[in-house]
């Protein structure tokens, strides 16, 4: 059970997607402007990690290994695709919300590199927690992205006026995406100066 | 078993594609008549937000039913519900300046709704403008979607109540079919409802653009079956 944990663990800390592998930059940047949307895309996230994840390592003794990356784009594609679909008939409102974010998944780098780099050679299960975990660490990031920007972009949080109640005006650069790009430099920042062996020498 | 070989690979490759082709077509055909049906409340809902009727959040928690019941109840005769697929359709025409008539929807109290349908950043962006031709043409209520516009940005056009609202009372100048309603930088200074403009998005001028143009075609053909006597 430790080395299960550890699966968990290392994707949201040491080996966290965004801010140590710096992966999935481009979503990360794009859906960070309000938390509400923040929240729905890591969700979907998680779950399109995990159970394409999942599927992938099921599958892994099978996979010619000069195709494999078609086959996972197929098993990810897929995924995505039968989410939307699911929405769109029996929860039309989330998907109206989710439109974009939906078809973002499937460039989301994430998702193909832990199929690539774990789901491939390890057991279903912990491939599942893999997909999962990395879904996760992924999520609570764009989350505290999402947090600065709105917050102090427009002076709001899920919505609900903060900042702008108290009279603060809006800024209009927190907005647009270079600074997105200036909070997640920060965070990995902090990130390092506490986590001081992922330093470079 | 040698996985690498080439016969192995393509019968692989072909079966994992036709199962997954096969797994989601028969998915898309069971769930259609559902999404259609969802789909077609959707617009239904976004002309009753327009014309004032409920608010889109209420007619949400109300279920499709009941939103295609209160449609009936206040239609004045009986009208077609145009899709945005639609809508797509006219939009080409009316821009190659055909005159084809817009669709419009007349309430029994004396609103009428007219559709819109332009780009605008990322992709296409529609609406409903609610009207009243009692004393000039003026707008009584307006109501945007899009499909895939920045959230938080170009997404406003849904998302922000207050951009909605400044629509209310604002004149349509019908006597310029070329131009008959600006969406601009700077707007127009609150409650002057004359001047046919509004403020538009801050951080979003394509899409505000894009909603610009796609209301001076749509309801310039509009206001242009006005003065011919066309439409009423």
């Amino acid at each position: 059970m430790g080395k299960l944990k550890e699966t968990f663990l290392n994707p949201i800390l040491k080996g966290n997607p965004i801010t140590v592998l710096v992966l999935g930059i481009c979503s990360a940047l794009a859906v960070t402007v309000e938390l509400k949307g923040a929240c729905v895309m890591a969700l979907s996230v998680i779950v399109v990690t995990g159970v394409s994840s999942l599927i992938a390592s099921l599958l892994r003794n099978t996979i010619p290994n000069r195709v494999r990356i078609v086959i996972q784009l197929v098993i990810v594609a897929m995924m995505v695709i039968l989410v939307d679909q699911f929405l769109k008939a029996f929860a039309f409102a989330i998907d109206k919300q989710l439109s974009v974010y939906i078809g973002l998944i499937i460039t989301n780098c994430i998702v193909m590199g832990r199929i690539e780099a774990f789901a491939l050679g390890n057991k279903p299960i912990p491939s599942l927690v893999d997909g999962l975990a990395n879904g996760l660490g992924y999520g609570l990031i764009l989350i505290a992205v999402a947090f600065f920007r709105e917050l102090f972009g427009s002076g709001t949080l899920f919505g609900v006026p903060v900042l702008s109640a108290l009279g603060y005006t809006n800024n209009g650069l927190v907005i647009l995406p270079p600074m997105a790009l200036i909070i997640l430099g920060l965070i990995i920042w902090a990130q390092r100066s506490v986590q001081k062996d992922l330093q470079e020498k | 078993m040698n996985t690498n070989n080439n016969t192995y690979t393509v019968i692989y490759t072909t079966v994992i594609c036709v199962l997954v082709a096969a797994i989601l077509a028969f998915v898309s055909q069971t769930l259609k008549p559902r999404q259609e049906a969802n789909e077609k409340a959707e617009t239904i809902s976004q002309i009753l937000t327009a014309a004032q009727f409920a608010d889109k959040a209420e007619l949400q928690k109300m279920g499709n039913a009941a939103i295609i019941q209160l449609f009936n109840d206040n239609i004045d005769g009986k009208a077609e519900v145009v899709s945005v697929s639609e809508l797509k359709a006219l939009n080409y025409k009316l821009k190659a300046g055909e005159n084809v008539p817009v669709p419009t929807y007349r309430f029994k109290n004396g609103v009428k709704v007219i559709p819109i349908y332009g780009a605008g950043l990322w992709g296409p962006v529609w609406g409903y403008i609610a009207v009243d031709d009692a004393d000039g043409v003026r707008i009584v209520g307006a109501y945007f979607d899009h499909e895939s516009e920045t959230p938080g940005l170009g997404g406003k056009i849904k998302d922000d109540p207050a951009f909605r609202a400044q629509f209310k009372g604002e004149v349509i100048d019908a006597g310029n079919p070329a131009k008959p309603f600006d969406i601009v930088k700077g707007g127009s200074p609150a409650g002057n409802t004359e001047d046919s403009k509004v403020d538009a998005i801050t951080g979003a001028t394509m899409t505000s653009k894009g909603l610009d143009a796609a209301m001076d075609v749509w309801l310039g053909a509009y206001v242009k079956s006005l003065n011919h006597g066309g439409t009423k």
